[in-house]
């Protein structure tokens, strides 16, 4: 029992975690919280068991198209419901654009889609075992992720780059960088990495319309938790919060596990307000 | 001019003449039957099926001569799922187009909304739903339901589980919606009167992606039964794979969601359906031989006449439908469309023969369907929108 409880917590966890990092890439590249993302992990379940189950395609090329789908809704996103707003940051608008763009896609999927939750396929045609792949695939979409991103950012120029108008965007465009288009490949990234949470979690989430605001709001979670802009964090984050929610579902019931969930997620941002990995941003007043 | 009485006597023939031949004229009118169905939305699929079945016995109404000579109109209003759109519906129906009575809403969430507002303009309503407290003759005079109770729903599948599969432990579970815990809350004292022991009972968070502890802990308490209460097909199929998975050997007892083609969409091997027995209807199901009763067998040669799909839907559904206007029908033709005199008559319908099941109601009790033709099925053995009946019912 502990063993299931440690599987699916970690698995959940991940994916999670994997939200996380695409509200923070959005976050990093234009200072808005896109609450898209969990949108984006939606549309990754959807898509994947759109190309693979309805319409037959190999696994290989379902899974590049659900990864492509997410990102051109991260582009649509960055385009619709966020550079509008930009000039405008201090009013949190973004807010509602990016929530109205969420609820829109959503509902839209609900009527093409189906309301029920479907079916989303195996993806290797292996036995099932304890550790089965529908718990070690959102583990290994978020080390890729993860490994993928610190390269990215670390070790090559687009990445120094990202990191520059992350940082100090005036002084970034200043120096001749070209922000629109680094802040859309950076949403762009996004919405693959949160396409690839729904994709990787297809097997135990479904390919389910309302997956779509169940991973807005624990997505967000992590983000929080780690602190703003932080994938460390937010991935540690995501794993405590999977672990933490399946054990409550486990010692206190359905009812009260959400309860259980954003009362740790309270407290703990009554002590650390920054997150549990955050720091406090110095302001000149 | 001068008028005189041979003249005046002529004008005064002519007036009664024309008044006296309005009404003939008005009895060829079309009467007119408000129909509130989900066509559309997230709960459509009820609907959907439900008006296979109501279009079919109108145009067999109609193709008769109508009642008295009238044809029977529907005057349709979708409520896109939407209880909103369904108050807005029912205000139309009896405000602007002044329907003689209102077949639905037929989800139970649109008429708990509904209800209340027919029954202050007194028009007669015939709905399906399942809430207990969608009817009260002192509250909703007006108001019957042709369709089993919750209570009636929740007593066939205890009854099943304790009587025929004689199971003494029993789990019994939900999701956190409010008809889940409404209905745990209902049957597991019912289930205590039985003599049971409900030995594991809760609400499960639907979205919960891994039951497998929760299924654990109901095996650990020695649980003989499972069953769970939700209309919510992802978390019915993840109870159905998990115990599959665990290759625990227990009968899976409740909802008639259980049988949904959505369900079986999420098994992961369809063996794992065996032994999962959901709600159903006597009339419409097929007996252990195969066979359905000349009734119902009749009926469905007449869907298959008139080219009415079935393999996508369930035949409850569509012989619910069917049942309604004819059942409005042989009202009007007895009484005529006045209000007061349809719920005089329905007040004292007795056995009224429907394709899903026979409906009766007195001045106290307006719930209509019989308790013992709530029956359980086969969820495996689902064909062209009918099942088997369980093991342990007699032919």
């Amino acid at each position: 029992m502990v063993q299931s409880i440690i599987l699916s917590g970690v698995a959940v966890g991940c994916v999670y975690a994997l939200i996380a990092i695409a509200y923070n890439v959005m976050f990093s590249a234009s200072r808005v919280f896109s609450f898209t993302a969990g949108t984006l992990g939606m549309l990754g379940g959807v898509l994947g068991s759109l190309f693979i189950l309805r319409m037959g395609l190999p696994v290989s090329v379902g899974f590049v198209l659900a990864l492509a789908g997410g990102a051109v809704f991260g582009i649509i996103t960055e385009i619709v419901a966020v550079r509008p707003v930009l000039k405008s940051l201090d009013q949190h608008l973004y807010v509602l654009s990016t929530l109205a763009l969420a609820l829109m896609v959503q509902q839209f999927t609900a009527i093409e889609w189906s309301t029920e939750p479907q079916p989303f396929p195996r993806l290797f045609d292996i036995a099932r075992i304890d550790f089965d792949q529908q718990f070690w695939l959102p583990m290994l979409a978020c080390a890729v992720s993860i490994v993928g991103l610190e390269l990215l950012y670390r070790h090559t120029l687009i990445g120094y780059a990202f990191l520059a108008i992350s940082e100090d965007n005036y002084a970034a465009r200043a120096l001749g960088l070209p922000e629109r288009g680094l802040r859309m490949a950076s949403f762009a990234i996004a919405g693959a990495i949160g396409a690839l949470a729904g994709f990787a979690g297809g097997e135990m989430l479904l390919a389910f319309f309302a997956n779509a605001p169940m991973l807005t709001f624990y997505g967000f979670v992590p983000v929080a938790l780690g602190g703003m802009g932080n994938n460390r964090g937010a991935v540690v984050a995501g794993l405590l919060l999977g672990l933490f929610q399946q054990a409550a579902n486990f010692l206190v019931g359905g009812i009260f596990a959400s309860v259980a969930v954003f009362t740790v997620f309270i407290v703990v941002l009554l002590a650390r307000p920054d997150g549990l990995a955050g720091a406090s941003l110095r302001r000149r007043v | 001019m001068s008028i005189t009485r041979r003249q005046a006597l002529a004008s005064g023939a002519a007036v009664l003449a024309t008044t006296i031949a309005k009404p003939a004229i008005a009895a060829k009118d079309p009467i007119q039957v408000g129909y509130l169905p989900a066509l559309t939305g997230p709960s459509s699929s009820t609907g959907v099926g439900i008006n296979r079945g109501i279009q079919l016995a109108v145009q067999e109404i109609n193709a008769a001569g109508g009642i008295d000579g009238r044809q029977l109109e529907l005057i349709t209003r979708d409520t896109q799922s939407d209880p909103t759109k369904a108050v807005n519906g029912a205000a139309e129906l009896t405000r602007g187009q002044k329907v003689s009575c209102v077949f639905g809403p037929v989800n139970s969430g649109e008429s708990l909304a509904v209800v209340p507002l027919l029954a202050r303009t007194n028009t007669p309503q015939i709905h399906p739903c399942w809430v207990d407290t969608l009817t009260d003759p002192k509250k909703f005079p007006a108001c019957f339901r042709n369709a089993p109770t919750n209570q009636q729903i929740g007593g066939a599948a205890n009854r099943y589980v304790t009587e025929v599969l004689k199971r003494k432990k029993v789990a019994v579970v939900s999701d956190t919606t409010g008809y889940g815990t409404a209905s745990v809350n209902a049957y597991v004292p019912m289930l205590k009167e039985k003599g049971a022991e409900v030995v594991y009972q809760g609400n499960i968070d639907a979205a919960n992606p891994d039951l497998k502890p929760e299924l654990l802990r109901m095996q650990n308490a020695g649980a003989e039964a499972i069953m769970p209460w939700s209309v919510n097909a992802g978390f019915l199929s993840r109870i159905i794979n998990t115990r599959g998975q665990m290759g625990w050997d227990v009968p899976i007892v409740g909802q008639t969601t259980l049988g949904s083609g959505q369900t079986a969409a999420l098994l992961e091997k369809q063996d794992f359906w065996a032994k999962v027995y959901p709600n159903n209807f006597r009339p419409v199901c097929f007996t252990p031989d195969g066979k359905m009763t000349d009734r119902t067998s009749a009926f469905v040669d007449r869907l298959k006449s008139a080219k009415i799909e079935m393999g996508d839907t369930l035949l409850w559904w569509i012989a619910l439908g069917y049942d309604s206007p004819l059942m409005i029908a042989e009202a009007m033709k007895s009484v005529g469309t006045e209000p007061d005199k349809i719920v005089g008559y329905l007040n004292q319908l007795k056995s009224f023969p429907g394709v899903y099941g026979d409906i009766s109601f007195t001045p106290d009790r307006h719930d209509g369907y019989p308790d013992e033709q709530v029956v359980m099925v086969e969820a495996n053995s689902l064909k062209n929108g009918a099942f088997k009946l369980a093991p342990g019912y007699s032919a």
